[in-house]
């Protein structure tokens, strides 16, 4: 059986590819409203931890709704609510540090895949991410009969001892390019909805192809409101986050 | 029907071996497990292939459909449902973790009979269940419903119990409506407007929304529906100023552009100083609604200044379409009727009734006969008085947990004791079921059939439908089916399902539906399709307020808290959590979730100016007992940021002693604080209690998401 | 260090050594084994007698060709069939059930309860191996690719090893010639996630 030379192993991003797979996330809109967490961690089979464990920041959330407080009282207010999930950078810091290929380039979806079967927890992925979103599985976190009647099929259910993190619900975007070449079409855009953009009250989180320049989340992501987290990094994140305010004519 | 028969053929089904293959992991190939396949392929179902359900969220009141996704017989997944009017496709939080009350471990599995306050259940078949029903409504005037605010089609079916037997009418009532003070709302809209209603504020088409302590990104209403008003009012060409006033900054209030923390109870004389300030400067003349608010007294009283009064009077002016909201804790304070009413006028004054961005009567919900609302606190008291009277022999409680959710100063707990049989019929051992003699579990609300009507939030009339989407999972029995048997030859109807059809088969007839059927059978399987009815187009009214103007409003300076001695007294500001509401806390992925504003997890915290705290010598994390008249609670200090130096506030949702392992002994339950005070709608006047608090000395630690620094950090002096 | 040689040299010692190793690749070698034998079925289904009589596989697996798992048929799928067959319940002299084919009682037994049979994967990957049947029939690959000629088998059995290696290699070779269709068939996240 003569089988094929397998491409060698290289870095994948290249300067100027705009990626895929991307998110805006409209922090004007975003109410901070936790729906997002909730519905990734259903979708996901993502496990809670208890009250003791999530004080160690042990919470294995794949998204968390950042805010910060700026001035003293009277005068104090609330930074814009931040949803801060995996970045799916095209140049991610989290890759070339795994000993075992477990936190790779998918080449296929331009997304920064965490390979279970292979992840041996040396959790160096997590240190060298700059966004903090990578969550590691200190045990096997209890959920007693019949919670798991909730697991979703689709999603591998983790065990201890492994790395996981945001994966832009890659089981849906798999489900709608399946369904689209099955009808021999591209998948339309807002098609593949990850659980977060689809449970978003504000409609705040928009996602979709990046490669589409007519597509809604490529717009929003040309938009001059737009900013990327610790883009001086280098990381080339595949979210945008839009500030507002701008044209509010009381203001 | 046959419906419900092929329904459950449907799901009858394998479970045990695909959970069994889920279960297994990342592990090894389990090789030896088995895969069981239909016995009889249900219609449109393919192995393996996910089945969508629509059906209706009962998380809260509001309504908002549904899409379950269902596998091989389990719920996996809620999604909204795109086609309904409230919540066009999305869902909040406890919407999305509704799942998680279903396949909770803890939920009542079989009919029982215990003795009160004792845990352990005797299980007892479904017959003896109903003849005990049965029983009970052999004495009507002995009888006495106490009901949740969902869901309306059971609501409807006790009401036509009662009258069948010739007992009272059944009480509505939830923790929510109690802060949203819904009887205030609903009679100053009667006072202002001619009719009680919810109102529905277009806030996505204001250019100024001005709310008083309305948490409209929270609770308030139907969250889902006013997030999203608010998301259109922000994206719009024009991007809409949002301004709150209230004594801390709430989730709502941290989207505002402008948030003024005024004290708790002089809501109603800022609102009469804007009405004022903007009528004098628009018109030149203030009507006699306002003219009698003096405003320096009201800007001392209000802990505002005159400038601020002026800013927010120049907002109005500057306005194009500006809406003012009237919020839970701005309309449960002992003035808090006027307040709702100055609220409605000043709407008024603005003339937005009717117009876009402006004040609207929400159309009736579809097979409305007259507007239902929960009942106020002192409709609550009236039913604790006859029980304690002797009069109520039977309490028959369903979808609401009162020992819980109202303040124990109402006395529900020893009127109790005065019931000879008090009927639980919660799907959870809750602390009203555990005080109950029986409990008759009903389904869950996604194991069930039934209906609820959209009180506001949408332009258009709207009913939701709800169906099972999976085959109950306990020996449980839905309420309708176990009170249709008990009622026996009372009612016409056979069973739920019966029951639904005879009262939707009103709207098979009904113009501008969103799909219109030939005749009920088609019907009814579009209404289970598309999880409801609703009309294409909005038929909100605009309200008139004729002469509301001329009505003279008077308010009174809220009673400051003390500030002397040593022990200083605060203003207690009590709100429902974001993230649990009335009966999200035996949920484990809410109680996980951080909160919006202090980012706390699974425990209840007391939120404290930093300030005052310095000033007390009080750290994070140190657990301070809070004394009202009514009782004390023993509480770990968050110190926020953005709270009145003068009050201190407790989110409500966490203190249960019994419903389920999650909710249990958690965190503390504010409820225990509040006095019986009303105010003249009858809501509970909870917003202008006083406390003191205590150090203990002891130390909690509070878990939270924001790093352990906190907000100032370690040892930092401030 | 020079202790240990020591103990080494002992007769017993190696001799237990012996015995530990030949232990241990005896029962590697069971272990194997038992993942290469088919497993115990609640039904000697006959696959060769049903392909025999030109039933397409998709008829009673229809999954395959729309979605992830093949799916097994439901009894009432068999009873449709089995339920008249000429053979046995001919009207005019119907065969009484307990002189039909053991095999064929165990069938009607499990319909006549409305009891889903317990059948045993014989193909399964581990999950945290996403497989979907679609694509592959899609791209006209015929099921007996993977699963065997079943005309030639009763129960299923494991024809190939399946693991990743044989994955890999059967999508190498069915890329060579498209770069775009190789990255996407060895992507890690085309199956793990």
């Amino acid at each position: 059986m003569a089988i094929p030379k397998i491409p060698e192993f290289k870095a994948e991003w290249k300067e100027g590819e705009e990626g895929r797979w991307g998110m805006a996330v409209d922090m004007d809109l975003c109410t901070g409203c936790q729906a997002c967490v909730v519905a990734c961690s259903m979708e996901n089979n993502v496990p809670f931890v208890g009250e003791a464990e999530a004080g160690y920041g042990r919470s294995l959330g794949w998204i968390r709704v950042e805010r910060l407080w700026e001035g003293q009282y009277p005068e104090v207010k609330m930074t814009p609510y931040q949803p801060v999930m995996c970045q799916q950078c095209g140049s991610a810091p989290c890759e070339p540090v795994c000993p075992v290929f477990a936190t790779v380039h998918s080449q296929a979806e331009q997304l920064n895949v965490q390979v279970y079967n292979r992840c041996v927890g040396t959790r160096y992925c997590a240190n060298n991410c700059p966004y903090v979103v990578r969550v590691f599985n200190w045990a096997d976190f209890d959920r007693p009969d019949p919670l798991p009647n909730q697991f979703n099929p689709d999603v591998t259910v983790r065990r201890r001892g492994v790395m996981e993190k945001c994966t832009f619900c890659i089981q849906r975007i798999h489900r709608a390019e399946d369904q689209a070449k099955a009808e021999g079409r591209e998948v339309l855009d807002g098609e593949a909805q990850p659980a977060c953009a689809q449970a978003c009250p504000a409609d705040a989180i928009v996602f979709g192809r990046l490669d589409d320049p007519e597509s809604r989340v490529s717009k929003l992501s040309r938009s001059n409101r737009g900013s990327h987290l610790l883009e001086e990094l280098g990381t080339q994140p595949r979210v945008t986050y839009l500030k507002g305010g701008s044209n509010d004519r009381l203001g | 029907m046959t419906d419900s028969f092929t329904r459950r053929d449907f799901l009858k089904v394998m479970g045990a071996g695909a959970a069994a293959t889920v279960l297994t992991g990342c592990g090894p190939a389990s090789r030896y497990v088995t895969r069981e396949p239909y016995t009889k392929m249900p219609e449109y179902t393919y192995n393996g292939q996910s089945t969508y359900y629509a059906t209706t969220c009962r998380e809260c009141a509001a309504g908002c459909g549904l899409i379950l996704r269902t596998h091989q017989g389990r719920a996996i997944k809620a999604e909204g449902n795109k086609f309904h009017p409230l919540n066009q496709g999305k869902t909040c939080a406890r919407g999305q973790a509704t799942l998680h009350g279903m396949y909770n471990p803890d939920r009542v599995q079989f009919p029982a009979q215990h003795a009160r306050g004792d845990a352990t259940l005797t299980e007892m078949d479904w017959d003896a269940a109903i003849a005990v029903v049965q029983k009970a409504l052999q004495d009507p005037q002995g009888t006495q419903f106490l009901l949740g605010t969902a869901s309306d089609h059971l609501f409807d079916l006790v009401t036509d119990v009662c009258q069948a037997v010739g007992a009272p009418s059944p009480l509505r009532f939830g923790a929510l409506s109690m802060f949203e003070a819904r009887a205030t709302l609903g009679e100053a809209s009667r006072a202002v407007f001619g009719k009680p209603d919810l109102l529905f504020f277009d806030i996505a088409n204001a250019d100024l929304v001005i709310s008083f302590g309305a948490n409209f990104l929270e609770t308030w209403l139907s969250p889902v529906a006013y997030t999203r008003g608010y998301a259109q009012m922000r994206r719009g060409d024009v991007r809409g100023h949002f301004v709150q006033l209230e004594p801390r900054l709430s989730e709502t209030a941290a989207k505002a552009d402008e948030w003024y923390p005024l004290l708790p109870g002089a809501e109603g004389l800022v609102v009469s100083a804007l009405g004022k300030l903007f009528a004098e400067q628009k018109f030149g003349v203030a009507p006699a609604a306002f003219e009698m608010v003096d405003l320096a007294a009201a800007a001392e009283a209000s802990g505002l200044t005159l400038e601020q009064f002026e800013r927010l009077a120049a907002l109005l002016l500057r306005a194009e379409r500006p809406v003012i909201l009237p919020g839970g804790a701005a309309l449960a304070q002992a003035e808090g009727l006027e307040t709702a009413k100055a609220i409605l006028t000043l709407n008024a004054l603005l003339d937005n009734l009717g117009k876009a961005g402006g004040v609207f009567h929400t159309p009736a919900a579809p097979l409305a006969d007259s507007y239902h609302r929960p009942a106020s606190a002192a409709e609550i008291s009236a039913l604790v008085k006859r029980m304690n009277a002797g009069e109520v022999n039977t309490l028959l409680v369903h979808g609401v947990n009162p020992l819980f959710e109202l303040p124990a100063a109402l006395g529900l707990e020893a009127a109790l004791q005065k019931v000879k049989t008090v009927i639980s019929f919660a799907t959870f051992p809750d602390e009203t079921a555990l005080a109950a003699d029986y409990i008759f579990p009903d389904h869950h609300g996604l194991e069930s059939w039934g209906y609820q009507r959209v009180q506001t939030g949408a332009g258009q009339s709207a009913l939701s439908g709800s169906q099972p989407v999976v085959v109950p999972y306990y020996n449980t029995r839905a309420t309708a089916d176990v009170l249709i048997a008990a009622a026996g030859d009372a009612l016409p109807f056979k069973d739920e399902v019966e029951f639904l059809q005879s009262k939707v088969a009103a709207l098979v007839e009904a113009p501008g539906g969103f799909y219109s059927a030939a005749d009920l059978p088609s019907f009814w399987a579009l209404f289970q399709q598309y999880g409801g009815w609703w009309q294409n187009d909005s038929s909100a009214s605009a309200p008139s307020a004729a002469g509301a103007l001329e009505k003279k409003l008077t308010f009174h300076a809220p009673e400051a808290a003390h500030a002397e001695g040593e022990h200083e007294e605060f203003s207690l500001y009590v709100y429902p959590s974001p993230i649990l509401a009335e009966a999200g806390a035996n949920k484990p992925w809410l109680q996980e979730i951080a909160d919006p504003t202090t980012t706390v997890m699974w425990n209840s915290w007391l939120e404290m100016n930093p300030e005052t705290a310095h000033h007390l010598g009080i750290e994070d994390d140190d657990v301070v007992r809070v004394i009202s008249p009514a009782g004390e609670v023993e509480v770990s200090v968050y110190r926020y940021p953005a709270i009145r130096p003068d009050v201190v506030a407790i989110p409500f949702g966490q203190g249960h002693t019994a419903y389920g392992r999650y909710a249990e002994n958690r965190g503390v339950n504010p409820a225990l604080l509040f006095s019986a005070e009303t105010n003249a709608a009858g809501d509970l006047a909870f917003g202008g209690v006083k406390v003191k608090i205590e150090k203990t000395g002891k130390k909690r630690p509070l878990s939270r998401l924001e790093s352990k620094m906190g907000v100032y950090g370690f040892g930092e002096e401030h | 260090m020079a202790n240990l040689l020591e103990i080494l040299k002992k007769k017993e010692v190696v001799l237990l050594l012996v015995i530990a190793f030949l232990a241990l690749l005896s029962g590697g070698a069971w272990a194997m084994y038992q993942t290469q034998i088919p497993p115990e079925q609640p039904i000697q289904f006959p696959h060769n007698i049903h392909v025999g009589l030109q039933i397409q596989c998709l008829y009673c697996h229809p999954g395959a060709q729309r979605q992830a798992s093949a799916g097994l048929p439901t009894q009432q799928k068999c009873w449709a069939c089995h339920g008249q067959l000429r053979k046995y319940s001919d009207p005019a002299a119907p065969v009484a059930l307990n002189l039909w084919p053991t095999e064929l009682q165990k069938l009607a037994g499990y319909v006549e309860r409305n009891e889903p049979i317990p059948w045993v994967p014989v193909y399964q990957v581990p999950d945290h191996v996403h497989f979907n049947h679609r694509p592959h029939i899609a791209a006209g690959f015929a099921c007996e690719t993977c699963h065997g000629d079943m005309s030639k088998k009763t129960v299923a059995t494991v024809g190939e090893t399946v693991n990743m290696g044989w994955c890999i290699n059967c999508h190498l070779e069915n890329s060579v010639e498209d770069p775009l269709k190789r990255t996407k068939l060895i992507d890690c996240a085309t199956c793990h996630y």
